[in-house]
């Protein structure tokens, strides 16, 4: 091991254009995930800027936005649970607008409870707006969202799923994907999603203690007729869903593929080079019957520290362009499972490329010290 | 087989006893073919006993690298044998012989050879741990014992780059020491140095021979070496050249 690490620092200029790319390689992956995962973190909105601790919804819900109907009754299959504290009824799916001066718009209805501490209520619902939303037909959307809909601002009228619906208020930072969100009453959402009125979308579920989430869940999934879930296993989900089905994951696949194989080219070369450099010392080790693996050994051990140290110093760096990016209005998520996987992806890639550096070993013959 | 001249004779063998360490018979070693070929060793035979300082000498190109490297289990010959202790080495198999090597020999090479990122002390460190898969703790006990030997120990954290070239002459040498050989093929360890400090890599040579029984097969130029060796070949085209010392009297002019 100290050999490895002594040679590693003594003659660290020669190894770091290797750290630098595993570093790069590593940042590359993490930060693009990261970006997907921020630009998709849109779709979650409606789990994550709420306090819910379980979702229940139709069966293989795929994202939260593809909630089917479900029974009115099935509130009482979440409410008997022991651990649960209150439950409340959600509706939410996508609906049609219709612009005042003609041309129609996807959008999101979303149809919660509307009181202090309503489940099912975004953050951004302040008092006096969720107040003025029990009013039947009255919504309110997100202020990004008044051009996409054709609308003024608060007081003027559209259509959604040919109901009159009058806009009560604006609020800030919900940006929408696919629809503009619709925030209105649960009375409000029924018409405008064309559901029956014993028909939702999700129960929603608040235990006393938030940490008995996943043992109430993973005991509603035994039932078939149901998905449930904690809502940031439901976040992830509708995350990945749109991030999959979108090909977006591809796009970065290829990226991050790329990134790999520079990683890797530059990584390996540095090290047979670095190998290379010291054939002679080596040939003398081999001439006294020190076997090839002894060699080979160490090689690896370099490649896996040249690993971690390039790992090392991208993860601050990540961060840091993290900041940079949220400053500039981006969004970049860095969970640590995302942290892990991408400095475990390069820390293979520096091992392999340690492999591959192995060949410049075979050189290594002691016949070459008799000239 | 050639009974070299013995230019010390006042040299007493360690408990008097003479036993044949290595020897080499008939041994022939070509390169290239047809026109181009050269033969560098012709029709050699060479003994050498165990505890024994032998040096060889010749002009350049006389065979005497391929010679060492032949006896020592680096390169075949073509035809021949070579014995070491009681061991056909050619007819062993390539794993046998890195494993006879690995327990029995040493190299000392022309050019320090040490790696430069590390220092004196790993340098031996290395080949105690790789080798005999010593503990860190009894390869430091190990190195620092021929360091001190060979008066190094102060320079123990040092690496090549802060050696002088007396200095790194002699780490190579507690390099090939510290596996206590059996035999220590030395190929010219003084051509890179000036006398002194060239007679203080012999004379290290020589104790590690006469003190601890290693055979030592030493390739020098410098006739002060002939001295020190109890046994001297010279080579001649890639023959041994057997005429009680008159060549080497010829070419190294007079013994001092
Ligand atoms: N690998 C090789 N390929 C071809 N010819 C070789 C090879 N090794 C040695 N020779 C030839 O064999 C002859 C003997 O070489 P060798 O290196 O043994 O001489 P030497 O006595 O050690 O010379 P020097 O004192 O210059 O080191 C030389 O003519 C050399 O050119
Ligand atoms: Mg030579």
């Amino acid at each position: 091991m100290s050999y490895a690490l002594s040679t590693l620092w003594y003659d660290r200029q020669r190894y770091l254009p290797g750290v630098l790319a595993v570093g790069f390689s590593a940042l590359l992956i993490a930060l693009q995930c990261g970006l997907l995962l921020g630009l998709f973190s849109i779709t979650s909105i409606p789990v994550d800027h709420t306090t819910a601790d379980i979702w229940l919804g139709a069966p293989e819900v795929l994202s939260v936005d593809l909630g089917r109907p479900i029974r009115e009754a099935s509130l009482a299959r979440l409410a008997s649970q022991p651990e649960i504290e209150r439950v409340e009824i959600y509706l939410q799916g996508f609906s049609y607008w219709s612009k005042p001066d003609g041309g129609t718009e996807l959008c999101m209805v979303i149809g919660s409870r509307l009181d202090e501490n309503a489940l099912g209520k975004v953050k951004e619902l302040s008092k006096d707006l969720y107040l003025q939303l029990s009013e039947p037909g009255t919504i309110v959307i997100d202020e990004s969202d008044l051009g996409r809909l054709g609308v003024k601002g608060v007081g003027d009228h559209a259509e959604v799923a040919g109901n009159r619906v009058r806009i009560v208020g604006l609020t800030t930072g919900l940006k929408s994907l696919a629809g503009p969100y619709v925030f209105c009453s649960i009375n409000t959402a029924r018409p405008l999603l064309r559901v029956f009125p014993d028909q939702i979308t999700y129960v929603l579920g608040k235990c006393f203690n938030p940490k008995d989430a996943a043992t109430v869940v993973s005991r509603l999934k035994e039932n078939q007729n149901v998905s449930a879930f904690t809502s940031p296993e439901f976040s992830l989900r509708s995350r990945m869903h749109w991030l999959l089905k979108t090909k977006a994951g591809i796009a970065l696949g290829y990226a991050a593929a790329l990134g790999l194989l520079v990683g890797a080219v530059v990584t390996s070369q540095t090290l047979y080079s670095a190998t290379a450099a010291s054939l002679r010392e080596f040939a003398v080790l081999r001439a006294m019957g020190i076997p090839r693996w002894r060699m080979q050994f160490m090689v690896m051990q370099q490649s896996l520290f040249v690993g971690i140290i390039g790992v090392g110093l991208a993860l601050p760096a990540v961060h840091g362009l993290a900041a940079v990016a949220d400053y500039f209005g981006g969004r970049v998520e860095l969970p640590i499972w995302l942290q892990s996987i991408a400095a475990i992806v390069t820390l293979t890639m520096a091992l392999f490329s340690g492999l591959f550096a192995l060949r410049s070993l075979r050189n290594v013959e002691p016949a070459a010290l008799l000239r | 087989m050639s009974t070299s001249p013995n230019l010390k004779s006042n040299i007493k063998l360690r408990s008097g006893v003479s036993v044949t360490s290595i020897t080499g018979k008939g041994l022939f070693k070509s390169f290239g073919e047809g026109e181009m070929q050269t033969t560098a060793v012709n029709d050699v035979s060479i003994d050498i006993k165990q505890g024994e300082v032998a040096l060889m000498m010749g002009p350049s190109g006389s065979g005497k690298t391929t010679l060492l490297a032949i006896l020592s289990g680096l390169l075949k010959p073509d035809s021949g044998k070579v014995t070491a202790l009681g061991q056909d080495i050619w007819t062993m198999s390539e794993r046998e012989r890195e494993h006879f090597r690995l327990k029995h020999c040493s190299f000392i090479f022309q050019g320090y050879n040490l790696f430069s990122s590390l220092t004196a002390r790993q340098q031996l460190e290395i080949v105690a741990q790789w080798g005999d898969g010593a503990s860190s703790r009894e390869a430091r006990k190990k190195a620092d014992e021929i360091l001190d030997v060979l008066g190094l120990l102060k320079k123990a954290h040092l690496r090549p780059g802060e050696l002088s070239g007396g200095e790194k002459q002699r780490v190579a040498i507690g390099r090939a020491l510290i596996k206590n050989p059996d035999f220590c093929f030395a190929d010219e360890p003084t051509s890179a140095l000036d006398w002194a400090h060239g007679e203080q890599v012999i004379d290290i040579l020589r104790s590690a021979a006469h003190e601890r029984g290693c055979t030592v097969l030493i390739v020098a130029h410098d006739a002060r070496v002939i001295p020190y060796a109890d046994k001297i070949f010279y080579l001649e085209d890639g023959k041994m050249i057997d005429d009680g010392g008159k060549s080497i009297h010829k070419t190294y002019g007079k013994m001092p």
